[in-house]
């Protein structure tokens, strides 16, 4: 998994200091753990050491254990915040997407996304996005939640049936991008997949009209067959 | 009239014993109920072990069709249900109600008839969740998000079945809790002040306050959940003023009562059996008791932690996170103190302190891996994959099964009178945090590093994660092996274990004081409580007595 995506470069950076955060907790623990339990080990007839029960040290270890607190709630913010920032649009990205990032809906329904573009053509399972753009998907669902998720390029968001979420992201490379939704959502859950597919700005534009010409072809066809009378 | 017979007493002897089970089913004494508590919850960790074993043979390698789709989210359903309902949480208030009363000195608890129907109601809350396998369980998952739960998309009895299952056992919980609170508000033994109430009893307060308040948060959700499903209500449903986000704050908000209430347990427990195999008392008992109420209150608090990937703002997120770092402090100080009491103490390094550290490690692994979940940014990467899975297992199986043993070896001679077998203990002991380690270890790694996402049925050749999941598998079943182990260890213990006296390890408080196992009456005399550690006091009473020339006059009373 490597980040694509301004967003996703912030959330690598946590993830690697709550892994530090996290180490140093475990390792503390698990060697003090053993070194008292190993150096401790009573021989027969053996007594404890009597102890001076302070109350500095308590304030000693709530002291340290607050700052250590602090400091990861800190960060945390600070680069949650650089994550949640609206990338905007380079100059190799669509031109058409400078001022306001591009707008596509992604619905979530069982077991299945569909995006729906701004020229009207929609593509289910597979998102095609220009490169070097800042694209905002609104997450929309018909049914039950599920989770919007291909790490490469943002973090998860869930699509709430009744309520519009957004994620904002900005491919660096051209490629292909999988996810897979991260809710269960029923029976076929594993199944619904996604994958993303990053490609010039030229051939994004090109994809769209295709795929409204596509699906204008295919919409005369059924609407031939039925006035033909070839289809009820 | 001088002709008429006299009247007679007859007299056929003593009164009939009944049977042991009739005596045992219609008890009220907290050490019966206690009994069935633990004893059920013991039993429900074998059958959860098995529906884990089921769900980790299908995903040991990818894309297999072992069992189908519907199969596996009902065992995964299952299992969730029986590791929260009817292994966690009845585990930890079993033990509490045994060994609580006790230690503090009562003669039985407050409102007996009270804590029955509790534990009588969580015997049909499991009657119902297993009946659930006669037509259709629940296929919703662990925690069954709305609106999936709704009639529409789910329109077979099984979510009927669980929400009516998890709420008896919900409403028998808050029961016995009632009883235990009042037990602990009022029966105190003369002298003991809240102060010098045990740890392991004091825990047992704060989960008792922990449930009463939670409890009936996830009983109202139930109770929206039975509306919408049955009487055309819409309290989930999205549209006509439903709300698909209410079932999450409210399940969540038990959910992570009922996770803190685990590892308060364990905590307590673990503090009770450093305190009596280090041979000293605990090290900062005030910070302990004080850090124990913090764990509940932040804990419960910082339940939108489960929601960062939800559609609400970023401030509550913010919220979440600083409820959960704060939660840093208390453990932090909790883990601090147990460990100083053993540092110079004289370690004893007998079955319970063994499964106490192992219990100690596996909890601080996963706390430390559910800080990095409540970071918002690294948690919208790590939520929803199975690093979750693994961050809560090392957490609540350290909790619940390496701290629930410690308890059980540590508690199980004043239930029966005998010591459980110390060799197997060892043996499943380390077969047991090997296999721990094995099954959860990877899934870090699979979720941390490839996204693995949690709750699949399946998952894809390709993604890189087939080794990750085949040792998940081989470990979950080391994992079950060395459980089982101390399961049969348990059962062989009852009634062919070493026999023990009424004081084998040398414990701090007043449940050592009773016979083993207790009379009905719990005690026949109590010493005035003097300190946090009758015991010690009234041992140090005995040696000093002994230690005198006889002239000394026998004292009237016990001290403590």
């Amino acid at each position: 998994m490597t980040p694509h995506s301004p967003g996703t470069d912030q959330i690598d950076t946590l993830l690697w200091i709550g892994f530090v955060a996290a180490a140093i907790i475990v390792v503390a623990i698990n060697f003090a753990l053993i070194y008292a339990v190993r150096k401790y080990r009573a021989g027969r007839g053996a007594e404890p050491r009597p102890r001076e029960d302070g109350r500095r040290i308590q304030f000693r270890a709530a002291g340290a254990l607050t700052a250590f607190a602090a400091l990861v709630f800190v960060l945390s913010i600070v680069f949650t915040e650089k994550a949640n920032e609206a990338p905007t649009t380079d100059s190799a990205g669509l031109a058409s997407a400078e001022a306001e990032p591009l707008t596509i809906e992604a619905t979530g329904q069982q077991w299945l996304w569909r995006y729906d573009y701004p020229n009207d053509a929609f593509s289910y399972y597979k998102l095609v996005v220009p490169v070097d753009t800042a694209v905002e998907l609104e997450l929309l669902s018909t049914d039950v939640v599920h989770t919007w998720n291909v790490p490469d390029l943002a973090g998860k968001r869930d699509a709430v049936p009744g309520k519009t979420h957004r994620v904002v992201f900005r491919a660096d490379e051209e490629g292909t991008y999988t996810g897979e939704s991260a809710s269960l959502s029923g029976q076929a859950y594993a199944a619904m997949r996604t994958a993303v597919e990053v490609v010039s700005p030229e051939e994004y534009e090109a994809f769209l009209e295709q795929q409204k010409a596509d699906i204008q072809a295919a919409q005369d066809r059924v609407v031939g067959l039925i006035e033909g009378e070839e289809a009820p | 009239m001088s002709d008429r017979p006299r009247p007679e007493i007859v007299v056929d002897g003593f009164p009939r014993q009944r049977p042991r089970w009739l005596e045992l089913a219609t008890s009220a004494d907290h050490k019966d109920l206690g009994r069935i508590l633990l004893g059920g919850a013991l039993g429900f960790l074998f059958i959860a072990l098995i529906e884990l074993l089921l769900m980790r043979l299908q995903l040991a390698i990818p894309e297999n069709t072992f069992l189908s789709p519907v199969t596996f989210n009902r065992m995964l359903s299952l299992y969730g249900a029986t590791a929260i309902f009817l292994f966690a949480i009845p585990l930890a208030l079993g033990l509490f109600y045994y060994a609580a009363p006790l230690q503090i000195g009562s003669r039985g608890t407050a409102l007996p008839r009270l804590g029955q129907i509790g534990v009588g109601l969580w015997v049909a809350g499991a009657t119902v969740l297993y009946a659930g396998l006669l037509f259709t369980p629940s296929e919703g998952g662990v925690n069954p998000l709305a609106p999936l739960t709704e009639l529409a998309f789910l329109a077979n009895n099984g979510i009927d079945a669980w929400a009516t299952a998890t709420g008896l056992c919900t409403l028998g919980f808050i029961l016995v809790a009632i009883d235990l609170l009042t037990t602990l508000r009022n029966l105190r033994a003369p002298g003991m002040a809240w102060r010098r109430v045990p740890v392991f009893a004091w825990a047992a307060a704060v989960s008792s306050w922990l449930l009463i308040v939670v409890g009936p948060v996830l009983l109202a959700a139930l109770t929206m959940l039975m509306v919408d499903r049955n009487f055309d209500g819409v309290f989930f449903a999205d549209g006509s003023g439903g709300a698909p986000l209410l079932w999450q704050h409210l399940s969540w908000i038990f959910f992570s009562g009922a996770y803190m209430l685990v590892l308060i347990f364990a905590l307590a427990a673990i503090a009770e059996i450093v305190a009596a195999f280090s041979g000293r008392p605990l090290l900062g008992r005030g910070v302990v008791m004080g850090s124990l109420v913090a764990i509940a209150v932040l804990g419960t608090l910082a339940w939108m932690q489960n929601m960062l990937t939800a559609p609400i703002g970023t401030g509550w997120m913010y919220f979440a996170m600083l409820m959960s770092v704060a939660l840093v402090v208390p453990f932090g100080l909790v883990f601090f103190n147990l460990i100083e009491t053993l540092i110079g103490g004289a370690v004893r390094m007998r079955a319970p302190l063994l499964w106490a550290v192992g219990a100690l490690s596996a909890i601080s692994i996963g706390l430390a891996s559910e800080l990095s979940h409540s970071m918002v940014a690294a948690g919208w990467r790590l939520q929803d994959t199975v690093d979750s899975t693994a961050a809560t297992h090392f957490a609540l199986v350290g909790g619940a099964v390496f701290g629930g043993f410690a308890a059980l070896h540590y508690w199980f001679p004043k239930m029966t009178g005998r010591t459980m077998g110390e060799t197997l203990s060892r043996i499943s002991f380390w077969t047991t945090a090997l296999g721990l380690v094995l099954a959860f270890v990877p899934l870090f790694f699979a979720g941390a590093l490839e996204g693995q996402v949690v709750d699949a049925y399946k998952f894809y050749d390709g993604t890189g994660v087939n080794a990750y999941n085949l040792i998940a598998s081989i470990g979950s079943f080391v994992l079950a092996i060395g459980i089982v182990m101390t399961l049969v260890n348990a059962i062989q213990s009852r009634v062919n274990g070493p026999v023990a006296g009424h004081d084998p390890w040398r414990g701090e408080s007043l449940e050592w004081l009773a016979l083993s196992p207790p009379d009905p009456h719990n005690f026949d005399v109590l010493p005035d409580v003097r300190s946090a550690h009758p015991m010690r006091d009234i041992r140090a009473a005995i040696a000093n007595r002994t230690s005198r020339p006889e002239t000394q006059a026998p004292e009237r009373q016990p001290v403590a």
